[in-house]
């Protein structure tokens, strides 16, 4: 075997390591978790709804951002828009009281806010990060405004909890997430616009010398991320039908943390993977939850973000260890 | 590889049956109540903290669990399914971006409520008044936020101000609004030609915040700020500017504005909370008013929520929830505010074992909770 070979060998094992990492870590958490409940004397049954429920949305929007992310862009703006996608959705239906009609503002407003970054990026060549940094402070102080004048400033704005209630079930909330998930699965490995897409993302200018368009690809991928905002916006109205001001607050933040804790560089490009949002949004949730019932809360505020900080931290530097190699992704 | 992969499976398992030795189980037949938080580090929630953790804690067989700090809806529905889960009996809440889901989401997990400090709308209150696992609320009520409002304006006027700056908070929050119309109506002035409290609520209410040009009186109002972000503090160096005789707030004015009030040497007022930080301004700066809740006024809905419970449910007359009005107390002077807030620390609050004792137990009457709350 010569030194070729042993390289190749070597990435093999690495590339295998790095892919079956995550599965591992989610598995490892959702084992931890259980054990914990378990030893506790908690309701197994009940924790595990809720992390579903915490991490259903975070797993769906951060999805959609994947798309983004392969193109070794970033949209700092994605929570805000879920939040302005959700209140124009409330005003909607408490001007109609039509579900559809809510329904369809919420995608509207969160493909439309999507495509507006990215077509404002194009015309102005601006690099789509900073016009998601402008939209993220747009939505989210048009977002408050709003919820301000109909709500009030300490409140929110709701609709009836009965409208959404009956969709509030587990199963409902799976078959969408199994939906959304198929189908960004289908875009990205079946299709030539994954492929594109992590062409784009691991060398633009190569990419483009040989005909792709930045463009169209960005706004394909902006799309796809507004797909996902509107359903974690109507996912979040369903869980709690009220909007305040800090409604998916974080989400913009969690969206990295899910994708690097699913093994995806942020840099985006050729080791780009579709369920990495997935597998990183619950594995976050569920190492987010794990923390809560170890570190007594009454202890000090922000033991828990601390660990998770430090997490992260180790996560990069494992997963960054395969990407120094002398040898190109495939 | 496989061997490589076998191996960081086992090292996973081993961490997961590690951490879950450590988490000891346990149970006893203490009380264990949940606390909903959306503010971890303001004064007033930290006064209630340490009353409810340092004090009631050690006197009755209760724990008390705080939640980190909840920023939406969906963070203080997941807190109280997650209490649920661990076997929790009753959730207080200091939390309020959507109140009728958290009573909705405790009354499916069968968790005693209890809204600890503000009150619900009355049609949210009609909503869920029947329900066994809704102990009630006791807090200000809007009559009471609005004489809150009367009272400061009259001090004021009876000071002598001939013209005034109001900072009317987080208008159009109903608290602040009914604030607001009172003190406008202690000081003698009409808002839009109206001086009857409907009125003028339903007036602020559809501005969406006062307008100084149809504030007509007396007492002229020099200017008016409300809310709080980027330009607040130009707007309040504004008002400085026009060399008020007081500034005049319906909440939160001493958090965001003591400093620089204390230092442009204006006389001001607000309803807010009996703290330490509240005394300083007294003593040294120039708080010359403050209306405001103090630490162990959270202590009546806690006996409430208790005897809960303990299976002694205080319900009214009709069997419904509790809904008692709960008043702001006033100090003009540091002595006052001294007696108030040194009355109310440490072992002898002015909630304190031997007073909760009266309402806790089998067959309390409605109307000594009442007479508790309303007599101190």
């Amino acid at each position: 075997m010569d030194k070729n070979d042993k390289l190749a060998v070597s990435y093999r094992r690495r590339q295998t390591l790095i892919t079956v990492l995550p599965f591992l870590a989610l598995a490892g958490l959702f084992g931890a978790l259980c054990a914990i409940v378990t030893a506790k004397g908690y309701r197994l049954d009940m924790y595990l709804k809720i992390v579903f429920n915490e991490g259903v949305v975070l797993a769906i929007v951060a999805t959609g951002a994947v798309f983004i992310y392969t193109l070794g862009s970033f949209d700092i703006s994605l929570g805000a828009s879920t939040l302005f996608s959700a209140t124009l959705g409330v005003l909607t239906y408490n001007a109609t009281e039509s579900l559809p009609l809510m329904l369809l503002v919420i995608f509207a407003v969160a493909v439309g806010c999507s495509l507006f970054s990215s077509v404002l990026a194009s015309v102005f060549h601006i690099p789509v990060f900073v016009t998601t940094v402008a939209m993220m402070s747009v939505l989210s102080a048009v977002a408050a405004q709003l919820i301000t004048t109909y709500g009030g400033a300490l409140g929110g704005i709701s609709i009836p909890s009965e409208v959404v209630k009956p969709l509030d079930k587990p199963l409902f909330k799976i078959i969408v997430l199994v939906v959304f998930s198929a189908l960004c699965i289908f875009v990205f490995n079946y299709t030539k616009i994954g492929r594109r897409q992590k062409f784009l993302g691991g060398n633009p200018v190569c990419a483009q010398l040989t005909g792709i368009s930045l463009n169209k690809y960005a706004i394909i991928a902006f799309v796809m991320a507004g797909l996902g905002v509107g359903i974690g916006a109507f996912l979040t109205l369903v869980y709690t039908p009220s909007v305040t001001t800090t409604t998916a607050g974080s989400i913009g933040m969690n969206i990295i943390v899910a994708i690097v804790f699913g093994g995806m560089p942020i840099s985006g490009g050729a080791r780009s993977r579709i369920y990495a949002a997935l597998v990183g949004g619950f594995s976050y949730i569920l190492l987010n939850n794990i923390l809560m019932l170890l570190v007594d809360s009454n202890a000090g505020y922000g033991i828990s973000q601390i660990i998770s900080a430090v997490f992260f931290l180790v996560v990069v530097f494992v997963t960054g260890i395969n990407y120094r190699t002398q040898i190109l992704p495939r | 590889m496989k061997k490589s992969l076998s191996k960081l499976f086992a090292l996973v398992l081993a961490v997961a049956m590690v951490a879950s030795l450590g988490a000891m189980a346990y149970a006893d037949d203490t009380v264990k109540i949940g606390v909903l938080v959306s503010d971890v580090s303001g004064e007033e929630a930290l006064g209630f903290r340490a009353y409810y953790e340092d004090y009631i804690a050690a006197n009755y067989d209760v724990t008390f669990t705080y939640t980190d700090q909840l920023e939406d809806a969906a963070a203080e529905k997941s807190a109280i399914e997650k209490f649920a889960a661990q076997g929790y009996d009753a959730i207080l809440s200091l939390s309020s971006s959507d109140r009728v889901t958290q009573i909705e989401t405790a009354i499916e997990n069968e968790l005693y409520y209890a809204v600890v400090s503000g009150m619900l709308e009355d049609e949210q209150f009609e909503q869920f008044k029947t329900s066994e696992y809704f102990v009630g609320q006791i807090g200000p009520s809007m009559d009471t936020e609005y004489e809150a409002g009367v009272a400061m304006g009259e001090y004021y006027a009876g000071q002598g101000v001939k013209n005034v700056a109001i900072y009317g908070a987080f208008i159009p929050n109903p608290m602040h609004v009914y604030r607001a119309a009172g003190l406008l109506a202690g000081l003698g002035c009409t808002y839009g030609g109206a001086a009857e409290k409907d009125a003028i609520v339903g007036q602020i209410f559809g501005d969406q915040g006062v307008d100084p040009s149809k504030i007509e009186g007396d007492i002229q109002v020099v200017a008016y700020l409300q809310g709080f972000g980027d330009t607040t503090f130009d707007e309040l160096n504004g008002a400085i500017s026009q060399g008020p005789d007081a500034f005049l707030s319906v909440g939160m004015a001493t958090t965001f504005f003591a400093d620089a009030l204390n230092g442009a040497q204006i006389p001001y007022g607000d309803i807010d909370s009996f703290t330490s930080g509240n005394a300083a301004n007294m003593s040294d700066g120039t708080l010359t008013y403050i209306a405001g809740k103090y630490s162990s006024s959270v202590g009546p809905i806690f006996a409430a929520t208790l005897d809960a419970v303990n299976g002694n449910p205080i319900r009214d007359a009709e069997g419904n929830a509790i809904s008692i009005s709960q008043s702001y107390l006033v100090a003009t002077d540091s002595e006052t505010f001294d007696t108030i807030f040194n009355g109310d620390k440490g072992d002898s609050p002015i909630f304190s074992k031997d007073v909760l004792d009266a309402v806790i137990g089998e067959g309390i009457a409605y109307d000594d909770l009442v007479a508790l709350v309303e007599s101190n």
